[in-house]
């Protein structure tokens, strides 16, 4: 009793923190479907003030202060260095916004039994990918051929498909192989006499073996018990994490390329390369921060799943099933305009 | 124990929605002015809008832009981004929202639109005339964007002229930074709707209501 008292405290504390999350990301305007000349329909943020409205004042306020400090440092150099701390600011701020890959990358984390330490380097690495993405196009598109916004929105728009189908790509290969565990696990708990239990051995997956507590070990469902130290270390332990950072990393984010252009405009394209890459070290800590809070309530349900005989490894597969599943409609709901991430820059 | 499993059970799946939904936060800035045309006969016809936009925005419309003088662009050098512009406003309904009596109003594609670049500021200028030009008691007009991309703010000094308008109309503007605006949005849209479907979230919205007698 005083063990589960102590569980329903975490769980409370987790409860918490996942409000606050919620309540950070709650303005909640999955924007449904488009209704053309629809009038007035419900605008973003169901409170402006309070939280969210704090944070939305403070990403506008710095942005703002971005273009200024550029706009200083034209004629005094030392301005670089408030234009590096505001844009690290505002990169902790905006990625509190959508199209930073949060959700995927915390998905990924819970379908795949990842460690936070995972977690914080995939975020890092998919922020970091998201900042030479932005200032490759840019470079490129801008600077090299000096194209118009017009090109240069045509070429974002193409990188957004390309980003929601890998997304969608990655979130059915998830699906496959999780599910495929969940219905591992779901007949391994089937209650049936054991003779037949013995039986089903044979027909699953070839490393399927079955304890007979429920416990269900294979190479991609993982082990119900964590998974161990050298497996996160052995061959392709990287490269596993790779699709999630290319599917995340290959969409730049419209403030960055406005902040590069607007740079460039004003002859100082180096230094909005530099804000862009201090931006993504402030986008990255935020996302590691919202993969962190995943991965402990990935592993606090995992430990209350153990406490329950037979069932547990069920339920445990269920929310990697359900995680990978996602992943997929996330992917999907971008790619059919069903969710609307960031929007990129065409006007 | 059996519900605090249920609780996560609704809750991992919740924590992850959260970090997905899709939350507002700008990106371009438009300082807005507005003028509402009015026939002789008094109907309105049409609303025209000046857009001024925040000079990083700026930046990146007019970057590649060929131009005979450096940093100076004439209007028919930006007729061409004007033209985008305008036919990429129509997918957002030009962010404009008209509601005559309650009743939702449309506007046809916009007119005499062009771009002017002055005191390194972009403004873009155009008429959305109405479908159907309409005489109403009640005239609320609407300038935000619902996904909140963009930051439209009333200019300080008069955002919103009525040109020829019949006598006796009287103008309010509420912004939405104006504290009393949430109060009173939610009495007024409760008493329209019939308290169904109220728009209490529209807090980004600029408001322009037209009283005529």
């Amino acid at each position: 009793m005083k063990r589960f008292s102590l569980l329903a405290r975490r769980l409370a504390a987790c409860v918490v923190a996942a409000t606050v999350l919620v309540a950070l990301d709650g303005a909640a305007q999955s924007v449904m479907a488009q209704n053309p000349f629809g009038g007035p329909r419900p605008a973003p943020g169901s409170e402006i003030g309070g939280l969210v409205g704090w944070i939305l004042s403070k990403q506008s306020e710095f942005y703002r202060e971005i273009s200024a400090a550029l706009r200083t440092a034209k004629s005094d150099g030392s301005a670089v260095w408030s234009l590096l701390a505001v844009s690290f600011a505002y990169g902790i701020f905006h990625a509190a916004g959508p199209g930073h890959g949060k959700a995927v990358i915390s998905s990924y984390l819970v379908a795949n039994q990842e460690t936070a330490r995972r977690g914080i380097a995939l975020s890092f690495a998919s922020a970091l990918m998201q900042s030479l993405v932005a200032i490759a196009v840019v470079a490129v598109i801008a600077w090299l051929l000096n194209a118009t916004a017009k090109t240069m929105c045509g070429a974002e728009k193409a990188i957004e498909i390309g980003s929601y189908a890998l997304i969608a790509a990655f979130g059915a290969s998830l699906v496959w192989t999780k599910g495929g565990c969940f219905m591992r696990a779901l007949q391994a708990t089937r209650p049936e006499p054991v003779l037949a239990v013995a039986a089903d051995h044979g027909h699953g997956h070839a490393h399927d073996h079955d304890h007979g507590d429920g416990h269900v070990h294979d190479d991609h469902c993982g082990h119900s018990h964590g998974p161990a130290p050298d497996e996160l270390a052995g061959p392709g332990g990287w490269r596993r994490g790779l699709a999630a950072v290319l599917s995340v990393g290959i969409r730049p984010c419209s403030g960055a390329i406005l902040v590069l252009v607007f740079a460039l405009a004003q002859g100082l394209f180096w230094a909005g390369i530099a804000a862009t890459l201090v931006m993504g070290l402030g986008t990255a800590i935020t996302v590691a921060v919202i993969a962190i809070v995943a991965v402990s309530a990935r592993d606090l349900a995992q430990r209350f799943s153990e406490a329950r005989e037979g069932s547990g490894v069920l339920i445990m597969r269920g929310i990697e099933f359900g995680a990978a599943g996602l992943v997929l409609l996330f992917g999907s709901g971008l790619l059919l305009g069903y969710i609307t991430a960031e929007r990129v820059t065409c006007l | 124990m059996k519900t605090a499993l249920r609780f996560l059970w609704v809750f991992l799946p919740a924590v992850l929605l959260g970090a997905a939904a899709a939350e507002a936060h700008p990106h371009v800035w438009i300082t807005s002015t507005s003028e509402l045309i009015y026939a002789p006969d008094g109907t309105l016809t049409g609303v025209r809008h000046a857009w001024t936009f925040d000079e990083m925005f700026a930046a990146y419309a007019l970057q590649g832009l060929e131009t005979k003088t450096k940093g100076t662009y004439t209007r028919e050098e930006l007729a061409p981004l004007a033209q985008t512009n305008v036919e990429s406003l129509k997918e957002y309904a030009y962010f404009t929202f008209a509601k005559a009596d309650g009743r939702k109003e449309k506007f046809n594609e916009p007119v005499d639109y062009f771009l002017d670049y002055r005191d390194n500021q972009l403004t873009l200028h155009f008429t959305l005339p109405l479908k159907a030009p309409f005489k109403a008691k009640a005239l609320v007009l609407e300038v935000f964007d619902p996904t909140f991309f963009i930051d439209f703010k009333l200019a300080e000094k008069d955002p919103v002229r009525m040109v020829a308008a019949p006598e006796g109309c009287q103008m309010k503007i509420q912004r939405p930074s104006d504290g009393s605006a949430s109060a009173q949005q939610l009495n007024e849209q409760t008493f329209m709707d019939g308290g169904a479907n109220s728009n209490f979230g529209m807090m980004f919205a600029n408001k322009i209501i037209v009283d005529c007698p």
